[in-house]
């Protein structure tokens, strides 16, 4: 990461010959001093006062400075001020030339910025002693800075990647609905970096959703699993999910993509305005408070922390509690616990009950906790981050509109509507519609928890409607010992030759309270089949054994169908099929 | 005491011969030429009265003369100094006798040398 200029002082302090300014008014001291440095393979640079020493040393940067005391114009000490101050940081020794001899003199020189004396008759050892000595500090000063900078350099671009890396997860793990009339929340803003996260996201039904998670380490590694643990967080909770799922998925993500050793402390809690309950689960962080009328609960961790566990081992089972309007739920990370005073003593989990009983009863008792943590560490402060919430149960119409910034979109999603799309000749040859369409459905809030069914639905009615409807394909052509192959040539031989062939699908949807119904209308331009005949067989045997000549259904999909669907009915020559499928979350 | 030391101090100027090789001799004729010029300075200023440009000025050729190991002229430099920094001039004109004696003697003996 070395820079050229970072090379460069490297160069300058490493290299054995030295540029040497001797400034000397008497020429015979002068020509003696220049001697022995130049056999000693330095260069030498000379002055013959003090005004040209600050000359020469502005022109050619010496590397050391030899300086007379008394010199007319501008005596050493002088110049040696203004060396010093030229130099700036870089080291330049300053050795004084000097026969005087008083404390005083020398005292002088020192407070000039003299870094030593040579005193006469020069002594060509102790002046080649000096020098090594001095070029020695020099490097080790270079050395010094070079390393300081690039400490302050990777300081510098840590401080701007943790910057990135915080606008990156605050684009993520927005602030939800932490704002809201019954949170009350402490936590850093650069708390991310010490591994705690605090999200909090309404659900479409209105409940809430909160979850407080605490990654093992600290820095980027720490912040690392919070970016997919948010949007998990935030995407499901907005489209319906429970807290069990939202779980799982988190459990399976952080599982997926964290280190050996890596893993999340949580609490997260579902609060219910209407039921007036509390779903908790919590893994791995210390305790949590409920808090109802003038009792307090503790709720002990009883799962690991979040990705640990691989899928078919994450238990998802919760707590649930009644809560009453006013009533409270406390949650933090293990810094209220842990902040240790100036002693050495910790907190603890005795202490903050026992303050949580004396002022149960009080409003600001979040305020109080937070104050009481704070002057236990004293003055340094507490050492990790503390972060803490409240939430209050509160009665659903104080809660106004929450606003979960990212998915306004899909909270305001579509409810009622309808669709067709009409698929002619190559297109149906060439193109899946099926996701396009499933994308179009689960817009609607609440639905994309029922994804795997619509898609079931769609793809079903879809096939049944290209092979046998448009295809004219009897499935019965698969059963048989070449069946499957042969049916498959004909498919592709057929799709081919598609003339004024189509396919219409008509896709509605009806929104009610917390669930919808959705209709899906499919005809397609094939021979149809004598409908009848089917429904009866429908209507006695649930089973779907097709009569022979009900022929262009496959048993499978019709009982798929069925067990998805509220209403399934064929029209027109049965060529056109119509089920309704109604969910509510 | 002064008459103690000797005029020049020969391991000094054994080791300037090692040092300055080639350039011994024109180390020894700019020390000649140099002091000149600084004796004059010395007497102009006694001339003048002015005992802390006295003092420097022998400060000065002190510090030549210890270096080329003329050690007697040196020392009386030093008093000369002494006597510039105590402003105390009495004994001055005597001792500059002295230092211009001193120096005609060392200036043959180092021209000897060449």
């Amino acid at each position: 990461m070395s820079s050229p200029a970072n090379v460069s002082e490297v160069d300058r302090g490493s290299k054995s010959t030295l540029k040497i300014l001797i400034a000397d008014d008497n020429h015979s001291d002068r020509l003696i001093l220049q001697t022995i440095v130049k056999r000693q393979n330095h260069t030498v640079v000379t002055a013959v006062d003090g005004v040209e020493a600050v000359e020469k040393f502005t022109e050619e940067r010496p590397d050391i400075v030899l300086l007379d005391a008394l010199m007319p114009r501008k005596d050493g000490f002088e110049a040696a001020r203004d060396i010093k101050r030229l130099a700036g940081e870089d080291l330049i020794p300053i050795i004084f030339l000097t026969s005087l001899s008083d404390a005083e003199s020398l005292a002088k020189c020192l407070e000039a910025g003299g870094d030593d004396f040579l005193s006469k008759p020069y002594n060509q050892i102790i002046l080649q002693a000096k020098i090594k000595a001095f070029d020695r500090m020099r490097k080790m000063h270079s050395t010094l800075q070079l390393q300081r900078d690039q400490i302050a350099e990777n300081n510098k671009h840590l401080l701007r990647e943790q910057q990135v890396a915080k606008t990156v997860f605050d684009n993520v793990a927005h602030l939800g609905c932490l704002g809201a009339v019954n949170i009350q929340h402490l936590l850093s803003p650069l708390s991310v970096f010490n591994g705690d996260v605090l999200l909090a996201c309404q659900k479409p039904s209105g409940d809430m959703h909160v979850l407080l998670g605490d990654f093992t380490g600290h820095g980027l590694p720490a912040a690392i699993g919070a970016m997919p643990l948010a949007e998990i967080f935030y995407g499901m909770t907005t489209k319906g999910y429970s807290l069990a799922n939202i779980l799982a998925e988190i459990n399976q993500k952080l599982k997926a993509i964290l280190p050996v050793g890596f893993f999340c402390c949580a609490c997260m809690v579902e609060l219910r305005f209407e039921q007036k309950e509390i779903e908790i689960w919590i893994g791995g962080l210390p305790e949590c408070f409920l808090l109802r009328g003038d009792t307090l609960e503790k709720i002990k961790s009883n799962h690991l922390p979040l990705g640990i566990l691989k899928a078919e081992s994450f238990d998802t089972s919760t707590y649930r509690y009644e809560m009453n309007d006013g009533d409270r739920f406390y949650m933090w990370s293990d810094g209220i616990i842990e902040s240790t005073s100036p002693e050495g003593e910790l907190y603890g989990e005795k202490r903050l009950e026992t303050m949580v009983e004396q002022h149960i009863r009080s409003k600001e008792l979040f305020d109080t906790i937070k104050q009481e943590v704070i002057s236990f560490a004293g003055e340094s402060g507490p050492t990790d981050d503390l972060t803490m919430v409240e939430v209050t149960m509160i009665p659903e119409q104080d809660l106004g509109v929450v606003s979960n910034p990212q998915t306004i979109a899909t909270l305001h999603g579509p409810k009622q509507w309808e669709f067709s799309y009409r698929l002619i000749d190559d297109s149906l040859a060439n193109f899946d519609p099926i996701p396009l369409l499933l994308q179009i459905v689960v817009e609607v809030p609440g639905l994309r928890s029922f994804t795997g069914q619509i898609f079931t639905i769609i793809s079903e009615l879809y096939s049944n409607a290209l092979d046998h409807g448009v295809l004219g394909l009897d499935s019965k052509l698969k059963s048989g010992s070449d069946g499957f192959g042969k049916y498959y040539r004909m498919r592709e031989e057929r799709l081919r030759k598609l003339e004024n062939d189509y396919i219409s699908i008509r896709i509605m949807h009806t929104g009610y309270g917390e669930g919808g119904r959705l209709t899906f209308r499919i005809e397609d331009s094939g021979a149809g089949f004598d409908f009848s005949s089917r429904m009866e067989t429908m209507a006695q045997n649930n089973a779907a054994v097709l009569p022979a000549n009900a022929g262009t259904f496959s048993g499978r999909g019709i009982s798929l169908l069925s067990s998805l669907c509220s209403r399934i009915a064929f029209e027109g020559r049965g060529n056109i099929a119509e089920v309704d499928f109604e969910w509510e979350i | 005491m002064n008459s103690d030391l000797p005029h020049i101090n020969e391991s000094a100027i054994d080791e300037l011969k090692e040092i300055m090789a080639d350039d011994f001799a024109l180390l020894i004729t700019t020390f000649v030429a140099d002091s000149e010029t600084r004796l004059q300075e010395i007497a102009e200023k006694l001339e003048a009265k002015d005992a802390n440009a006295f003092g420097r000025a022998c400060h000065s050729l002190k510090g030549s003369a210890t270096n080329v190991g003329v050690v007697r002229l040196a020392e009386l430099c030093r008093q000369g100094e002494q006597m510039g920094n105590e402003v105390n001039m009495d004994a001055a004109p005597e001792l500059l006798g002295k230092i211009n004696e001193e120096f005609i003697l060392v200036k043959n003996m180092l021209n000897a040398k060449l």
